[in-house]
């Protein structure tokens, strides 16, 4: 969508003006500041500063020992907090060669996906105030959360930071009526997706201004090294849970969403749809899962203490591969932890989504990447 | 002034009253005027002598009790109270919070507008714009780099302003505090009203802080804030 | 079942780093093949094979990884630097192909005299945003970068290095007079 000046405008010398979006701005995105060169209204360039957020969790998860540091996994991606958790807790696990049990993998599997659920409706709801349509999806979305927020607390005693997980399995085990809440729960879920379809997808005004904005084409997206629905959303069938499975995926049959076009309209419907596999994943869940068992190893150490040596384990959080890098030298602390975030790597590739289209999708852009923050800036 | 210019009308008495200056007469026991005979349902309109027949009263004339309050008596609907209570009591009722949301107690603060905690039953609207809000909820670690503008959002603010620093970051840097490159709390830059504890607060706790610094307006009644 | 990803390694799991395992089932082979003619070396981690490339002949062997066909390393996963003390510090690249799916680790390692390397986002485009926080975190200067400025440190507090192990925490003050508060150790 880039204006072709025409005869007389060249006539005219016109600047290029600095506008500066942020750090505090009406969308919900948090502490990220950004300033555009527009010539009218046309993105000339995008400069993104971030770090506005940086707390340092990598230097401080070295002086925690690996009980404590999940409390600053919990932190760093608020929003799929059992997700985050779930990368430490692999990496952990498999340093010091700890076996998960089955039916706390199942239990860790199915929070995993409620968790994107609940992602999800939260990239829905910010997404529809960027676009336009200002308060009814972010409220819908909220009441979707709030289901599964309920859930989540009475699981594991808080809203938001869980720290549920820990090494070697779950902190307690779920309580006894759990397959039918979480049934409840997908009920819910499910007529929330539903009614965000019909919201948004077929509104002929949110596909004119969401089709064909924000391209980004397969092999830059590679290049970048973009995960999650935003490279899917370019038609690269790039998916953790499928290529390197972990838990139990590839006992459970679900599909992998791609995209045609690599616009805002073709990210924001692979979430859409892959909140509906999330479903199906954990219906399937439901029924494998063993009702009593173990949720922790027999014998676990006072102190998990690991051996030598470094890991690099990656998992599908709901905005990408969220990896962790862990190096360890004996003892009970990580000596370098270092957190591969996706929302970094997908916002490198924001200047090349952003340029040439006007202000307003310059917005639409960011959004559609789907950022928090804490885990661009850690 | 008891009379209009022209004569007087037979019956019309000023009769002197104890205080003064209002307008009151006996009302003249004369026959209605010039009426065709009211109707089943109409009531033959008092005539204040001094008046042209055909027009409407202007005032109804009241029966003055001496010894109470005079502007009660003529004008009932005017109540006297103290111009802080008034101003406190508005302020805290209409309270606009600038949407501040730092990090994840970003999320809490926005999950207790929404509809399941209400906050808009207080009168808490959120506002996006820091020249027409009145609370500024410091909601997330405050790092070194963003300390300049939230220093500047807190100036650009007018009076009166109080500012709610929600979570343990905001308050002393929480679990983030030995980095540093994070600021160890909020008030090390911008004066803070109320404290919320939690990691993040839960929705309720922020209501009760909203409660908190209800109280506290009424309390200090200041007419100017900051 | 431990949380495992599989991967081409044949050789026993839980040998980390043991002297001279058996590598010959892995992807190595084919990774010394691309890496004809520049010294590689290789370890076997926990799950992935780990190569170690002089510094002098990084980019050179980055760039045959991700273009030969076999191996097709197309993806950047991750980079970042390890400080290993008196050691030097070690970059680390995590590499992956997208259509092969396999993994690699590729090491680097400087002397803390002189921690210059050259740029990878000649190779991947991915390297650029990385290779500016590494340098931030850790005070290695990358060669030729295109954009060499901070990217979440603070403009005015670049001149020091928060990773490196020789960086202390920042200690807590006393906040509501005497008694209150922690002290020197603070809460850890």
């Amino acid at each position: 969508m880039v204006a072709e000046p025409s005869e007389r405008a060249r006539e005219f010398e016109t600047q290029d003006l600095l506008l500066n979006v942020g750090p505090q701005h009406p969308s919900t995105h948090g502490v990220f500041r950004m300033v555009l060169s527009v010539d009218g209204e046309v993105v000339k360039d995008v400069i993104p500063y971030i770090g506005y957020l940086h707390r340092g969790a990598e230097k401080l998860c070295e002086t925690m020992d690996y009980r404590q540091g999940i409390g600053f996994m919990d932190r760093t991606e608020y929003l799929a907090a059992f997700n985050a958790e779930l990368s430490y807790l692999m990496a952990v696990e498999t340093l010091a060669e700890l076996e998960v049990p089955e039916r706390a993998q199942w239990i860790r599997m199915i929070l995993c996906e409620l968790n994107r659920l609940s992602s999800h409706f939260m990239f829905l709801g910010a997404f529809g105030i960027d676009v336009g349509v200002f308060a009814t999806p972010f409220i819908y979305a909220w009441r979707e959360r709030e289901a599964l927020i309920d859930l989540f607390e009475e699981i594991s005693g808080d809203r938001m930071m869980y720290a549920y997980f820990r090494p070697g399995g779950l902190a307690w085990d779920v309580p006894q009526n759990f397959k039918q809440r979480v049934e409840e729960v997908l009920k819910s879920s499910e007529q929330g997706i539903k009614d965000f379809d019909g919201l948004l997808t077929n509104d002929e005004i949110f596909r004119a201004r969401t089709q064909g904005v924000g391209v980004i084409s397969a092999a830059d997206a590679i290049d970048y090294g973009m995960s999650g629905p935003s490279i899917r959303a370019s038609g690269v069938p790039l998916d953790v849970r499928r290529d390197e499975p972990y838990l139990k995926y590839d006992e459970v049959e679900w599909d992998v969403i791609t995209g045609s076009n690599g616009d805002v309209f073709d990210r924001y419907y692979c979430r859409l749809l892959e909140m509906r596999e999330s479903v199906k994943i954990v219906r399937q869940c439901l029924e494998r899962m063993a009702d009593t068992g173990p949720i922790m190893p027999e014998k676990m150490p006072r102190m998990l203490r690991t051996p030598p040596g470094e890991v690099y384990i990656r998992t599908e959080a709901p905005r990408g591969e969220y990896g962790i890098y862990l190096v360890s030298k004996g003892g009970n602390r990580p000596y370098r932890l270092k957190v591969r975030s996706a929302c970094l790597s997908n916002l490198q590739a924001l200047r090349d989504m952003s340029v040439g289209q006007y202000v307003a999708d310059a917005i639409i852009v960011l959004g559609s990447i789907d950022i928090v923050l804490s885990e661009v800036d850690r | 002034m008891a009379v209009t210019p022209h004569t007087a009308a037979p019956g019309a008495t000023d009769t002197p009253q104890v205080a003064t200056a209002t307008t009151e007469t006996e009302i003249p026991s004369t026959p209605p005027v010039t009426d065709p005979g009211p109707g089943p349902a109409e009531q033959p309109l008092p005539v204040v002598p001094g008046e042209h027949p055909n027009e409407a009263p202007r005032l109804t004339p009241v029966q003055f009790t001496p010894g109470k309050a005079l502007y009660k008596q003529i004008l009932p609907g005017v109540m006297q109270v103290p111009l802080d209570l008034v101003l406190a009591a508005s302020r805290k009722s209409s309270l606009w919070p600038m949407t501040f949301g730092l990090a994840c107690c970003a999320i809490e603060m926005i999950g207790t507008y929404m509809a399941h905690y209400d906050l808009d039953r207080f009168g808490i609207v959120p506002w996006p714009s820091p020249r027409q809000s009145d609370v500024m909820i410091v909601a997330g670690t405050v790092t070194k780099k963003m300390a300049p503008a939230v220093k500047l959002l807190y100036e650009q603010m007018p009076n009166p302003k109080w500012v709610i620093s929600m979570g343990a970051c905001a308050t002393n840097g929480g679990p983030y505090t030995r980095y540093d490159r994070v600021l160890q709390g909020v008030d090390k830059i911008i004066p803070v009203d109320v404290y919320v504890p939690g990691c993040p607060p839960r929705p309720e706790a922020l209501i009760d802080s909203f409660l908190a610094l209800q109280a506290k307006i009424m309390e200090e009644r200041k007419t100017t804030g900051g | 079942m431990t949380n495992d990803t599989p991967d081409t390694t044949g050789a026993a799991n839980g040998d980390a780093a043991v002297a001279a395992p058996d590598l010959s089932a892995t992807i190595w082979p084919e990774v010394d093949r691309a890496l004809s003619g520049i010294t590689a070396t290789a370890e076997k981690a926990v799950l992935d094979v780990i190569v170690f490339i002089p510094r002098d002949e990084i980019i050179d062997g980055l760039r045959r990884l991700k273009n030969d066909e076999t191996l097709a390393f197309d993806y950047l996963r991750s980079l970042t630097a390890v400080d290993q003390e008196e050691a030097g510090m070690e970059v680390v690249y995590h590499l992956y192909s997208t259509t092969r799916r396999h993994n690699l680790t590729v090491k680097v390692a400087l002397d803390n005299d002189d921690l210059t390397i050259d740029t990878a986002t000649v190779v991947w485009k991915a390297a650029n945003w990385l290779e500016r926080e590494t340098a931030e975190m850790f005070g290695i200067r990358f060669n030729d970068h295109p954009d060499p400025r901070t990217l979440l440190m603070p403009e005015d507090m670049a001149d020091t290095f928060p990773l490196r192990k020789s960086h202390p925490l920042q200690e807590i003050e006393i906040l509501q007079g005497e008694g209150m508060g922690y002290g020197e150790e603070g809460p850890a």
